[in-house]
């Protein structure tokens, strides 16, 4: 794995130095770590146990996005011609990343951001490790905070289980 | 460190003592003495710490509630259970979902804690029943349609100019969207009333904005940054060519033969040689001018307004089996020949 990662890095390095010569346009296009992604990137490694869980997301690799599951953010910037595609990609990375630490280790799912018009629905698997108390506090917190950075309603759509092992679907 | 110095104060080792004493000596007082002794039990080293590990035991919480889905009446109201939009939640849509894929011969994951279904956009609040009720309400708001425009016709009639604009719907804080401000403006050319100078010019002005085939103007204006100002300009445009294909300059009077946009049989040459034709064979032998030519009166001789809509036929739309065929049977009727026989 390092080796090809330094391989890779020599390869792009020498290769970027002729084509930046050239034109930075065409060096900048050039994808040199592509088929290193396409073969391990979400996918995961067999354990000796088999005792190692997945939940069906994980259990499907990228390539069958829109075949056996659906995509994680929904909104009409990822659509041809669409608008505030950077703005909207980061933004919901950002959601995903506060919801994550926000719930810490609550989180069972992926974080699934929904826009509709100016709203943001997040939505997401909760384990029940909290007080309901607590939950309600996070739950208006989230909203509050989010909302106030993104300028948008943002809604919390969550689901609970009683714990992780709700959500697996299979082990390996 | 506090709790081994208070084991080991005077006063409780004293107390340990007496205890021990009374114990050799009696049996009788010993329920009386049961609370010290719990209080100053002898303190095992506990290396697996099996203690804690039996207190750690998890407790499942009673308080969470049965599914509201269980609870629910076959006959209610749905509209009220699903108000609006909502992310998918297992626990208040009674149904049996299920949703994932699977290999064969097992059942796919079920509703509950399945983010598949929470991916996926739902329609449960838009159930028909409440599609009804809603536009029952919105009912109050509409008018009724003006009885004049029952048919395409009438509103062509009525409203010959038609202006098209998109709006755009996306999901963004913003509700701009900059194809927005792109307005097209489309008019048939025989609404206009234009006479065939007018006419003429008016589709030179506009050039390719005018489809001959539908007879439709064109006009698409996208310079400006609001829609309300490309209207105006739009608007603006067809009001200037009209008036300007009215107008007749000086110079258009210089229009030549080959400047016609299409062949005019009158103004050309087949015709005045079919007149000539026409006075040889009636035996008369006179000059006309070029004005006589284009004004005399066709429809005396015979057969020839066939000819002349072959011939302009064939001039105007090009070259072809079939206007060529039109223009040998316009021809051999003219002369009062037979017709071609077919082998």
């Amino acid at each position: 794995m390092n080796t090809s990662i330094i391989k890779l890095v020599q390869h792009s390095l020498g290769v970027s130095g002729v084509l930046g010569q050239c034109s930075p346009a065409l060096a900048s296009q050039l994808h040199t770590s592509a088929p290193l992604c396409r073969v391990v990137s979400g996918k995961y490694r067999i354990t000796k146990k088999r005792d190692k869980p997945l939940t069906y997301e994980m259990a499907n690799p990228p390539h069958y996005i829109a075949h056996r599951k659906s995509w994680n953010s929904w909104n009409t910037s990822n659509l041809k011609d669409g608008l505030r595609r950077s703005e909207t990609a980061l933004e919901d990375e950002f959601i995903r990343r506060f919801m994550t630490g926000t719930w810490h280790g609550l989180v069972c799912s992926e974080i699934i951001v929904k826009r509709q018009f100016n709203h943001i629905r997040v939505a997401g698997i909760i384990r029940r490790a909290v007080s309901p108390t607590k939950m309600y506090f996070l739950l208006g917190y989230t909203e509050e905070l989010l909302s106030n950075w993104l300028q948008c309603p943002v809604t919390l759509e969550l689901q609970t289980v009683d714990s992780f092992k709700d959500v697996v679907f299979k082990y390996i | 460190m506090s709790l081994f110095i208070r084991n080991y104060k005077p006063n409780s080792l004293a107390t340990v003592y007496n205890v021990k004493i009374w114990r050799l000596h009696s049996t009788a007082a010993e329920s009386t003495q049961k609370k010290d002794e719990n209080e100053e039990e002898f303190r095992v080293l506990d290396i697996l710490k099996k203690k804690d590990r039996i207190q750690r035991k998890v407790t499942r919480r009673a308080d969470i509630q049965p599914d509201r889905s269980d609870r629910m009446a076959p006959d209610q109201n749905w509209g009220n259970v699903w108000p609006g939009p909502k992310t998918f939640h297992p626990s208040s849509v009674p149904l049996p979902l299920r949703q994932g894929y699977v290999p064969k011969g097992q059942a796919p994951p079920g509703k509950k804690a399945n983010a598949e279904l929470m991916k996926v956009p739902n329609f449960l609040h838009l159930t028909p029943p409440v599609i009804k009720s809603q536009c029952e309400a919105i009912k109050q708001y509409c008018t009724e349609w003006p009885n004049l425009l029952n048919s395409q016709e009438a509103i062509e009639k009525h409203y010959p100019v038609e202006i098209i604009t998109s709006d755009y719907c996306h999901a963004s804080p913003s509700i701009r969207n900059p194809l927005a401000r792109i307005v097209t403006l489309r008019v048939k050319l025989s609404t206009l009333k234009l006479d065939k100078h007018a006419r003429d010019k008016f589709i030179r002005l506009v050039g390719d904005r005018y489809d001959s085939s539908t007879d439709l103007v064109t006009i698409t204006a996208d310079r400006c940054p609001a829609r309300i100002q490309n209207t105006d300009y739009v608007n603006y445009l067809l009001t200037a060519c009209f008036h300007e294909a009215w107008n007749v300059e000086e110079w258009e009077k210089d229009k030549t033969e080959d400047d016609m946009e299409y062949y005019d049989w009158n103004n050309n040459a087949s015709k005045k040689s079919l007149v000539n034709w026409h006075l040889q064979k009636k035996g008369e032998s006179k000059t006309l001018t070029d004005d006589e030519y284009k004004s005399f009166d066709v429809s005396e001789i015979q057969h020839a307004d066939g000819y002349k809509n072959a011939v302009s036929d064939w001039m105007n739309s090009g070259e072809s089996e079939e206007t060529v065929k039109k223009y040998a049977e316009a021809v051999r009727k003219l002369f009062g020949l037979p017709e071609k026989k077919v082998v």
